[in-house]
């Protein structure tokens, strides 16, 4: 397939995402939702005043219509405004974006770093003492649920009862120094949950890669570990290994984030989400799955631009 | 196949140990089910004694009993939405390998992408408000988000396996389609729904912890994540008893079913490498 007609078929069924995810949003947030003309007119309504209001925010068109020109409206780059302050949801996502990076980037970095490395090592030594110890650590790594590690982490690290080292909650970054102090439990407690699953699947893919005949015939001309390892092994394994990282970012940017923000009152995306979710503030919400669902598309071409790169076998048949 | 299944897993060390835990976990919570433990009128913040293994919380009631009603609620939502996400991905996906790249597979995969591309937590917020909170729309929301991961695996495998032999000879003598996908096609596909069944449900526990923390949706009943939200202000206070006991209890009971998920994915030879 030519690359331009190709590039177009893809654009068209990430349009098509698109369009999935709004509707379904817009339905159940929207069409099934509680009513906000009742909540924004405040105690002392008549139901005149009511259905005034409701006209005016043009609730009492067709669901498709109402449908149909807020997609208008999201396709012009307009988001809406907040329900519960009236600001401007792309402003607020806007300040709180970089606040997740900030927050998530270094733990998403070093839990595939480590993953990285802990699966070459088990994988290298294959059914010996090394792999069996990376693998029984990860299986209980996969048991352990991320709220049990963010408790025991503030615990130990940020209370009397531990090492009281840092703060237990809040985000007051003004430079290096401070940034650390904040960023420190949480990166630990997101190493921690996702090491298992990292691991796990880093081994698999170097265990697959080591099998294979160009690996076997390097290793029995005498190339060394760490050339076999980087050159033959991590080259060839680049297209699993490169999809999921890339697949993963949204996942840990919005879901991720929601728990770690929400426990330490961290001003990013996952509490402008969870405050969305407690307060019905139906535009946040919306904004917050259609970014999201965005997010997946972009990382979708982006994959396959960056596999591309990586693997000249990649998409031939 | 089930007795097959069983002494596979039996034959693995970290199998036989998965089981055994999940037997007794299982156990207490039917115990549990069948006579509640009266979790009431202790004192408030009574340590831990023979009476009251793990104390007794803010308002006097034994956290052990609350730990095991938790326990039975989270063989439940994890039940029910292991069944249904299992269920509906092996349908679903039988009726998209069957025709690949068919219309009704197209629309499948459309489906499926939409519903991956919305995390589960938000979804669950958004079914919440259709449905005006409760259990139903966690688990509804649950099952939705979950059961595309099963899908995706019984529809490549049910492709392969529709231009084998004993396929092609059922066709051609005339069986009707849904005839030789349950009786041919799905139940070789079993191996594949075991695995995804334990992996879904250790998803569906971890997830109901957080959501029933965050306080999106409610469950019947005392749950693990509503004791670890009491705890968080409780360990500030020096009160360790509701966290233990509930994050204890539920490292076991995932630790129980990842043995027994590590064990099956061993001896089926599933991992998934290159995916």
């Amino acid at each position: 397939m030519s690359l331009p007609r190709y590039l177009l078929q893809r654009l068209f069924h990430g349009a098509l995402l698109l369009l999935g995810v709004t509707l379904l949003s817009f339905t159940l947030m929207v069409q099934f939702g509680p009513d906000t003309a009742f909540e924004l007119a405040g105690k002392n309504t008549t139901e005149a005043q009511l259905e005034e209001l409701r006209r005016s925010l043009g609730h009492d068109r067709p669901f498709l219509e109402r449908y149909a020109r807020w997609l208008g409206e999201l396709a012009r780059g307009d988001l809406g405004a907040s329900d519960s302050n009236g600001e401007p949801v792309d402003r607020l996502i806007g300040r709180a974006l970089p606040v997740t990076l900030a927050l998530v980037l270094p733990g998403f970095l070093l839990g595939n770093v480590l993953g990285l490395l802990l699966g070459m090592l088990a994988a290298w030594y294959r059914q010996g003492a090394w792999d069996r110890l990376v693998l029984g650590g990860s299986v209980a790594g996969l048991s352990l649920s991320f709220l049990v590690v963010i408790i025991a982490l503030q615990v130990l690290l940020c209370t009397p009862y531990g090492l009281d080292l840092f703060p237990t909650r809040g985000w007051r970054v003004d430079g290096i120094g401070s940034y650390l102090l904040y960023v420190t439990v949480p990166t630990l407690a997101l190493v921690i949950v996702t090491l298992g699953y990292n691991t796990r699947f880093y081994r698999a893919v170097m265990v697959e890669e080591l099998a294979r005949d160009p690996v076997r015939t390097a290793r029995a001309f005498g190339a060394s570990g760490r050339e076999v390892m980087f050159t033959h092994v991590l080259r060839n394994g680049a297209v699993p290994v490169l999809t999921r990282l890339l697949y993963s970012i949204p996942l840990v940017l919005v879901s991720g984030s929601l728990l770690l923000e929400t426990y330490f009152g961290i001003p990013g995306v996952g509490k402008v989400a969870f405050d969305a979710i407690t307060s019905g503030d139906q535009p946040v919400l919306l904004a917050v799955v259609t970014l999201t669902a965005v997010m997946f598309v972009a990382v979708q071409l982006l994959t396959d631009a960056a596999c591309r790169l990586a693997d000249p076998r990649y998409g031939a048949p | 196949m089930s007795g097959g299944a069983l002494g596979t897993l039996w034959r693995s060390r970290g199998g036989r140990c998965g089981l055994v835990l999940l037997a007794l976990l299982a156990l207490a919570a039917a115990l549990v089910t069948l006579m509640p433990a009266s979790d009431a009128g202790g004192a408030q913040w009574a340590g831990a004694s023979l009476e009251h293994w793990f104390g007794t919380n803010r308002l006097g009631q034994d956290i052990l009993a609350r730990a095991l009603e938790g326990m039975a609620t989270a063989f439940r939502v994890g039940g029910l939405v292991t069944l249904g996400a299992v269920a509906l991905g092996a349908a679903l996906g039988a009726l998209g390998g069957w025709r690949p790249h068919s219309l009704p597979d197209e629309v499948l995969q459309w489906v499926m992408g939409v519903l991956d591309s919305i995390p589960v937590y938000l979804f669950a917020a958004a079914l919440a408000f259709a449905l005006g909170g409760g259990e139903a729309a966690i688990i509804a929301a649950m099952v939705l988000s979950f059961w595309t991961s099963t899908a995706r695996l019984v529809r490549a495998e049910v492709a392969r396996l529709r231009g084998r032999d004993f396929v092609l000879s059922a066709r051609a003598i005339g069986l009707p389609a849904p005839l030789i996908l349950g009786r041919h096609l799905l139940p070789n596909t079993a191996h594949i729904l075991l695995v995804q069944a334990t992996l879904t449900f250790v998803a569906a526990i971890k997830t109901e912890v957080i959501l029933s923390f965050l306080g999106i949706g409610a469950v019947h009943g005392v749950s693990w994540g509503l004791m670890l939200a009491e705890s968080t202000q409780d360990v500030l206070a020096g009160h360790f008893g509701n966290f233990l006991a509930a994050s204890g209890m539920l490292f076991l009971l995932l630790l129980g079913l990842n043995l027994v998920a590590d064990a099956l994915q061993d001896a089926f030879d599933l991992r998934e490498a290159s995916r």
